[in-house]
């Protein structure tokens, strides 16, 4: 039995086909037009350069200004996290790249691999460096990576709704379970930032501690999972308007919460914090090394660094920065981490394949279990 | 009804080169780096790479204790999110079917349109919608369906919200597609015979709607399955989903092993659900022969 | 059936299309209030170059911005490149895949092709980025454009061939018998005889397909090269700082853009189809 009518009527008909041609016909000439701008853009003689990223890290200025002195553009490519990089450059798609921007949690892994080639320090001037940022656990000598800016782990809070100061990380947990403060906390997403407070609490070092300690430390962290909110990156507003009253951040994010509200709180916690860095390093088969380095004396000028830090909000590792800094720039201490930052109290995470997988699926378990 | 041994040589090779270019285009950019997958779930893992072997001990990690709990989580998740989005989707298809006439096109257009903006960028405009002292609250306080600030990011509910948001042009185009070729006169006839409007919708246009709706189940499922975006920025990462486990072993712990026997169970899951969905259609098929 | 029930039927249909048109009507505003909301919030002042949810402030320096940042320019313009051709082949090969699982001659082959379509969508996008990498890694093929629309193409391709299959069950198989019948080779059917009827399946097809491919972000994330970043891999990596309203401003323009570039060629079909509306 036959129950379809087969010729479409005449005037559905057309309808359709005003559609298809309406769609099929935008995304070409998007396309068209897109490819123009690529084809006028203006190339220097054989010189590139192809930094691979974190999104938006560069001043665009400083970018343009350097690319008018020297007739070439540096072509950034982006990624999300370590792990992407990493998997990258440890394929043919890390190719082609000069200039990548690790963090110090990463550079020994991406070394042990052979993904970075030693820099050579004849054609760096690290004179006008903050040498508490130099010769770091995570890289001696820095051997493979030098500073570009670096953070701390921290913590945002309303002392109102906290009801006193929070001066370590004790008192970070304690404040979990106040009904003012239970489901309206901020963690890490990253696995040893939530578990490795615990562990300082408790004595242990976050780099040397067994799986076992792992673990057992982050069974007491998921014990206080329930009371979590969020574990993504944090929206500033979210904690300025009492959304969040408790978060675990870095002082770039802080210091844009507290310009939102000042009347809350930044502190970076004892016994122990984070210190986080982010370098540059060189690929291994990197094929425009000249124009690398050229661009990293560019870079390390200290004017040059000046003007990154106004724009990406975290300091560059230049010696005095925060006297060089325009008097009128809002909460500038925050910058830096607050005014008493104490750089013996800061230790940098080292990723170690053998606990590296217990820090990550015990944050996992931390993560659904607040769900 | 013909059969096709009577169609001639050359009918047969304009048939099979239709089935060729997929065929060879899928074998070369799809199966052989899938190969390499399933290769993988059988593998020793070290940390960023492989070693060859032959050992099932990935798929015992994967399918017991937080890893299994996980897998059943997101399936549950998954179809639970499906269906509410084939609820909200199949009204505006029918609508779209139905009721539109003449403007039919701008209507089926409107649906559209969103699509042409980053998805990406959609869902942080939802985040930033549905955050305390944003647009949603202030149009509910408005309306008195709800009083003081909005406390909705973040939840499950948001999580939900943002997966119907996403998917639901996805689910009414083939809804629309299929409900579109249902002939009126059928319809008509029903009418005719005396069935309800409700009659016949459950008796004639929901039966022969069923492609699109196993067409809709799988475009929004799969996805949904897989989905990272949307727990990230609307539900703050909280109950992971496999999606998500399965990235986090394949890029942080640089466990591929593992993460391609999940992806492999995955892969099974969704396996049966369409053997279900294709017994759905089967009917249907038969009659369009 | 009494006077009264007719006109209760005819209330209750009014009644239907009333609820259905304001089902759809809130459909419609759910799905485009998020992109109101993010072009204004792309004249949002934020915080410290980044966006909030509360409005800071008006501005228009994002714009200027989001044009001077060169790695955000160039991913846009990647991702429209890698879009079209990817729409462009998986519109042609889905479609041919979509009918061959319907009409393909032998029921094996139907079957061995519908198994594939499933496949196709089952496999979640992280394994068939790291599968697409190690691949490439073994062969030798160095990464592109090309890699990457091919990398993105198999999901597209099966979205379409999933829309085509189920517009060619509605079809009537005996219209392309009797053409057959009538002397028309198979290859000539095909094109005059199913193609068309094809068109609304086609048209929904590319526009999946193209939002597919723009809106990637798994598999472009692993097949990116210096030369190659899309948009959706830029604005992603941004979610861990904090996104700048810059991004918004871009997605702005590239939304009224391809807006403007569809209504555009609706005016010009309209044009054209001036004369021939007459007779």
């Amino acid at each position: 039995m036959t129950i379809f009518r087969t010729a479409p009527s005449a005037r559905s008909g057309l309808s359709r086909r005003t559609l298809l041609t309406l769609l099929g016909a935008a995304p070409a000439t998007a396309a068209l037009s897109a490819a123009l701008p690529g084809g006028f853009r203006a190339r220097a003689a054989d010189a590139q350069l192809n930094i691979y990223s974190w999104p938006d890290y560069f001043s665009a200025d400083n970018l343009a200004a350097y690319a008018k002195k020297t007739g070439v553009t540096p072509n950034i490519s982006t990624y999300d996290s370590n792990e992407t990089l990493f998997a990258k450059l440890n394929s043919p798609a890390g190719a082609g790249f000069d200039l990548i921007i690790p963090s110090s949690s990463w550079i020994q892994q991406f070394a042990a691999k052979g993904l970075l080639q030693e820099l050579d320090h004849s054609r760096l001037n690290l004179a006008s460096f903050d040498q508490d940022l130099l010769n770091r656990d995570y890289d001696p000598g820095n051997k493979y990576s030098i500073p570009k800016d670096w953070g701390v782990l921290g913590v945002v809070y309303d002392p109102e709704a906290v009801g006193g100061e929070i001066k370590t990380w004790e008192d970070f947990f304690k404040a979990f379970e106040k009904p003012e403060v239970s489901g309206k906390i901020r963690l890490s997403d990253s696995g040893w930032e939530t578990i490795g407070p615990q562990l300082w609490i408790e004595g242990k070092d976050w780099n040397t501690a067994t799986s076992d300690e792992i673990r057992a430390a982050g069974e007491k962290v998921k014990a206080l999972a329930k009371h979590v909110k969020s574990f993504s990156g944090l929206d500033p507003n979210a904690v300025a308007n009492g959304s969040i009253v408790l978060a675990q951040t870095n002082q770039g994010t802080g210091r844009a919460i507290i310009g939102l509200n000042p009347k809350l709180k930044w502190v970076v916690p004892g016994p122990f914090s984070e210190l986080w860095v982010d370098n540059y390093a060189i690929p291994k088969n990197a094929p425009n090394l000249d124009q690398a380095y050229d661009f990293l004396a560019y870079q390390l000028q200290p004017d040059v660094q000046l003007a990154e830090t106004q724009y990406i909000g975290f300091p560059a590792a230049l010696a005095g920065l925060e006297e060089k800094l325009p008097k009128d720039t809002k909460n500038a201490d925050l910058i830096f981490g607050g005014k008493d930052l104490d750089f013996s109290k800061l230790t940098s995470f080292v990723v170690n394949p053998d606990t590296i997988g217990t820090y990550l699926q015990v944050q996992t378990e931390i993560q659904a279990a607040a769900g | 009804m013909t059969t096709p041994s009577r169609s001639s040589l050359s009918a047969r090779s304009a048939d099979h080169v239709v089935a060729a270019i997929p065929a060879a285009w899928l074998a070369v950019f799809f199966l052989a780096p899938l190969g390499f997958t399933v290769v993988f779930s059988f593998a020793r893992s070290v940390f960023g790479g492989v070693e060859l072997a032959f050992t099932f001990e990935n798929y015992r990690t994967a399918l017991t204790g937080f890893n299994g709990a996980t897998f059943l989580r997101t399936i549950i998740f998954a179809v639970s999110a499906s269906a509410l989005c084939l609820a909200a989707a199949y009204p505006v298809a029918y609508f779209l079917a139905r009721h539109t006439g003449r403007r039919r096109a701008i209507a089926v257009v409107l649906i559209l349109v969103p699509y042409f903006s980053s998805f990406l960028i959609r869902i942080m405009a939802l985040h930033m919608l549905m955050s305390r002292g944003g647009f949603a609250e202030t149009v509910l306080n408005a309306l008195y369906l709800h009083g003081g600030p909005l406390d909705v990011l973040d939840t499950q509910t948001a999580v939900f919200i943002g997966m119907v948001y996403a998917y639901l042009p996805i689910a009414i185009v083939p809804l629309f597609v299929v409900l579109d070729r249902i002939p009126k006169p059928l319809l008509e006839a029903s009418r005719d015979l005396g069935a309800s409007p409700l009659k016949t919708f459950v008796f004639v246009t929901l039966p022969l709607s069923r492609p699109g709706v196993a067409t809709a189940v799988l475009l929004t499922v799969v996805p949904m399955l897989g989905e990272m975006v949307i727990p990230r920025l609307l539900g703050g990462s909280k109950g992971v989903l496999m999606g998500q486990a399965i990235s986090s072993q394949f890029l942080q712990s640089q466990n591929y092993a593992l993460g391609a026997a999940m992806a492999v169970l995955v892969l099974l899951a969704v396996g049966v659900m369409v053997v279900l969905l294709a017994r759905l259609t089967k009917g249907f098929a038969e009659i369009g022969q | 059936m009494s006077a009264r029930g007719v006109m209760g039927a005819r209330w209750g249909a009014r009644g239907t299309h009333a609820a259905l048109a304001i089902w759809y009507a809130a459909a419609v505003l759910f799905l485009f209030a998020p992109i109101f909301a993010a072009i204004v919030y792309s004249f949002n002042l934020g915080v410290v170059n980044k966006q909030t949810a509360t409005i800071t402030g008006w501005t228009l320096q994002w714009y200027p911005a989001a044009w001077n940042d060169l790695s955000l320019r160039r991913s846009v313009e990647s991702s429209l490149i890698v879009a079209f051709w990817s729409a462009l082949i998986s519109v042609l090969v889905g479609a041919a895949l979509g009918y061959a699982i319907v009409r393909h001659p032998l029921a094996r082959a139907r079957a061995v092709l519908a198994a594939l379509t499933y496949i196709l969508l089952i496999v979640p996008e992280s394994v068939i980025g790291v599968s697409l990498l190690l691949f490439y890694a073994e062969t030798g093929i160095p990464l592109s454009t090309a890699t990457l629309v091919a990398g993105i193409t198999p999901m597209a391709i099966a979205v379409v061939a999933l829309i085509v299959r189920a517009r060619v069950l509605t079809l009537e198989r005996r219209v392309e018998e009797a053409a057959a019948d009538l002397g028309s080779s198979r290859a000539k059917t095909l094109w005059f005889i199913v193609l068309p009827q094809l068109a609304p399946a086609l048209a929904a097809g590319v526009i999946m397909a193209y939002t597919f491919s723009f809106d990637n972000l798994v598999v472009s994330a692993f097949l990116t090269t210096p030369q190659i970043n899309t948009l959706p891999v830029y604005l992603y990596g941004s979610l861990q700082y904090g996104p700048s309203p810059a991004v918004y401003a871009a997605a702005s323009v590239v939304f009224v853009f391809t807006l403007s570039m569809l209504g555009v060629a609706a005016l010009i079909y309209r044009l054209a189809r001036r004369p021939q509306s007459a007779d």
